[in-house]
């Protein structure tokens, strides 16, 4: 990624042979940005977390990311830290009841294969993988009663 | 609430505790003195004995009679109905099913793939599909078991699956003396697990001899059901233009906005005019559909996860304005979307001239809508607004079946934003020793003559 600051609140920024322009319109504690790219031009939010950490809103979602060097020909590293939801742990998302598990391990899942039910308020609620790999462990069985972000099985 | 007259609290956290507690929103009703109750949608809006409590206690509900509601309930008894008036029906079995083997015979005979419904499901939920004999097997016993534990009533009937049909439903208002006007249609292919996710008036997808013959349909059909105040009728049009009835939702819709917008008619006003003076403001010979809507359904759900649900508190909301923009939505700077309800948090509609003009509107509003501190859904939409399919017009109920790759798309563009965007955040912190040629408009720079610099 290269980062080519143009003024004291513009920047051009190569990523993957795009040209994406950031303009800061509003330095906030969350500063208020325009992003322009292709001719289009869209409205972005961001905020620093300290240190390297940095949070940005883009188009409905938010991202973090650790800066860890810009540096001289602004060569820019970026990495994602590793969330909860990266690490492969599927928790329960609310409270509520196990009635059925689909896989075992060392099953090969993808994004989106069905891994086990959920019974909350009368509805079965289909927990899905967020990544792809191996089940790596069951911790819970059938029949058992969780509490919310209790973590149900995971994939590596 | 903050705009109520008047507020009740519902004691309570699940649903089941609080807005599915017929006792407790009649004390809610009553001791505040009420003379009415709007049900909304969803929850208690379709409930026969919820209306009959209303009635039983002096409050006016807002909606058909109880039972006209308890005539529709049963999805068989109302295909029967519609089929007596004339309104073509899914081909299907005509009675409750006694048992997996009936589900085999009629699946047999109709062909497959088959639906398998709960009676008094409804919405999308109650029903499992079927390509043989082994899954209509299979799928009989845990559909039925699921219809008692989520509906109170496990009869299941059969129908076939038609194959890349439209969702097409016609608006309507009845009076009380059962004259029923049509308000036009709204297109509402757009789904995902049969969860309506983006909603059109008019629809792009039919001739107007289909508009006029879904009209009629749903004319006959409410008028022989002897239905009043506001309702839909859901229809299945398949590209030839032939359709068949699906459902009838004896409410008010959550995409009710696109009609309210192309017609000038406030639903909700007709809604409480029918219930509470026995009249209607408006004749059919009034109704003159104008223009184009479109309505987003933003869920508080993470595209990148498959649509997890994503409640958490929404630290800054800013909601877009503007011609022909229409925004319905409880959030606000601060508020927490619980993990309870509905993902439902915004309801983004875009009027124009027409077609074209209502998507470019969609497109910047929705770039303009800010909801910071949760994902949403707004990703989806903004990729199906670029879709030159959905631009188009040319997609049906199947339409996000193979949408994934032009989501992930839009996502990885995202992806490479927001990363250009953290790499510039962190240069334009830094302090810069060397002065840079200033690059700014004068439009900017008048604007803003003293540029402070945060210690970040």
């Amino acid at each position: 990624m290269i980062v080519e600051p143009k003024s004291k609140r513009e920047c051009r920024v190569t990523v993957n042979d795009a040209v994406i322009d950031c303009a800061c319109d509003r330095l906030e504690e969350i500063a208020a940005w325009a992003i322009t790219r292709e001719g289009v031009r869209v409205h972005a939010r961001s905020r620093s977390l300290g240190s390297d950490k940095v949070e940005v809103w883009v188009g409905g979602l938010p991202f973090q990311f650790l800066v860890t060097a810009v540096g001289p020909g602004g060569l820019a590293e970026l990495t994602k830290p590793t969330s909860r939801i990266e690490s492969g742990e599927i928790r329960a998302i609310m409270p509520g009841r196990v009635t059925s598990i689909m896989v075992e391990l060392g099953d090969e899942v993808s994004v989106g294969t069905p891994l086990l039910i959920l019974e909350a308020m009368k509805m079965q609620n289909e927990i899905v993988s967020h990544k792809s790999g191996r089940v790596a462990s069951v911790r819970v069985r059938e029949g058992a009663t969780v509490k919310k972000d209790t973590v149900l099985l995971e994939v590596r | 609430m903050a705009y109520a007259d008047a507020t009740f609290p519902l004691v309570g956290v699940t649903p089941a505790e609080t807005y599915l507690s017929i006792p407790k929103i009649i004390r809610a009703a009553t001791e505040t003195k009420c003379d009415g109750v709007h049900p909304g949608y969803g929850f208690l809006s379709e409930d026969a004995s919820f209306a009959r409590a209303c009635e039983e206690h002096d409050l006016v509900f807002v909606g058909p009679s109880s039972d006209s509601i308890e005539r529709l309930e049963n999805k068989l008894t109302a295909r029967k109905t519609m089929h007596e008036a004339g309104v073509p029906i899914i081909p299907g079995s005509d009675n409750p099913l006694k048992d997996e083997h009936e589900a085999v015979e009629v699946a047999e005979i109709i062909g497959f793939p088959v639906i398998l419904k709960a009676a008094y499901g409804g919405g999308g939920r109650g029903m499992r599909i079927a390509h043989s004999k082994e899954e209509v097997q299979r799928f009989y016993r845990v559909t039925k078991l699921e219809a008692a534990s989520s509906f109170g009533k496990s009869e299941m009937y059969v129908e076939k699956q038609l194959t890349s049909p439209r969702h097409v439903e016609i608006q309507a208002l009845a009076g009380k003396r059962g004259d029923v006007v049509i308000l036009g249609e709204r297109e509402c292919s757009i789904q995902r697990r049969h969860q309506k996710l983006l909603e059109e008036a008019p629809s792009i997808g039919i001739s107007d001899t289909t508009r006029s013959a879904l009209s009629e349909a749903a004319k006959k059909g409410l008028e022989a059901s002897g239905y009043t105040n506001a309702g839909t009728v859901e229809f299945l049009v398949e590209n030839t233009g032939r359709f068949h009835f699906l459902e009838v939702n004896k409410r008010i819709q959550v995409e009710h906005l696109v009609t309210e917008l192309t017609t000038g008619i406030d639903i909700v006003e007709e809604q409480l005019s029918i219930a509470f003076e026995s009249q209607m403001n408006v004749s059919q010979n009034e109704i003159r559909v104008r223009g184009w809507a479109i309505n987003c359904r933003i869920n508080a759900e993470d595209p990148r996860r498959d649509f997890t649900p994503s409640p958490g508190t929404v630290i800054q909301y800013h909601a877009p304005a503007g011609p022909g923009i229409r925004v319905d939505s409880a959030l606000y700077s601060g508020y927490t979307v619980p993990e309870y309800y509905d993902s439902l948090i915004v309801k983004l509609s875009a009027y124009g001239r027409n077609r074209k003009d209502a998507i470019r509107r969609m497109r910047g509003a929705l770039d303009e809508l800010e909801i910071i501190g949760i994902p949403t859904t707004v990703p989806l939409h903004q990729a199906i607004m670029i879709d030159k399919q959905f631009n188009a017009g040319d997609f049906s109920t199947t339409y996000l079946n193979t949408f994934t790759p032009k989501l992930n798309e839009e996502l990885a563009r995202l992806e490479e934003n927001a990363a250009a965007l953290a790499a510039a955040n962190r240069i334009i912190s830094i302090p810069i020793k060397k002065t840079l040629p200033t690059h700014m408009s004068d439009w900017r720079r008048s604007g803003r003559p003293h540029i402070h610099r945060p210690s970040w």
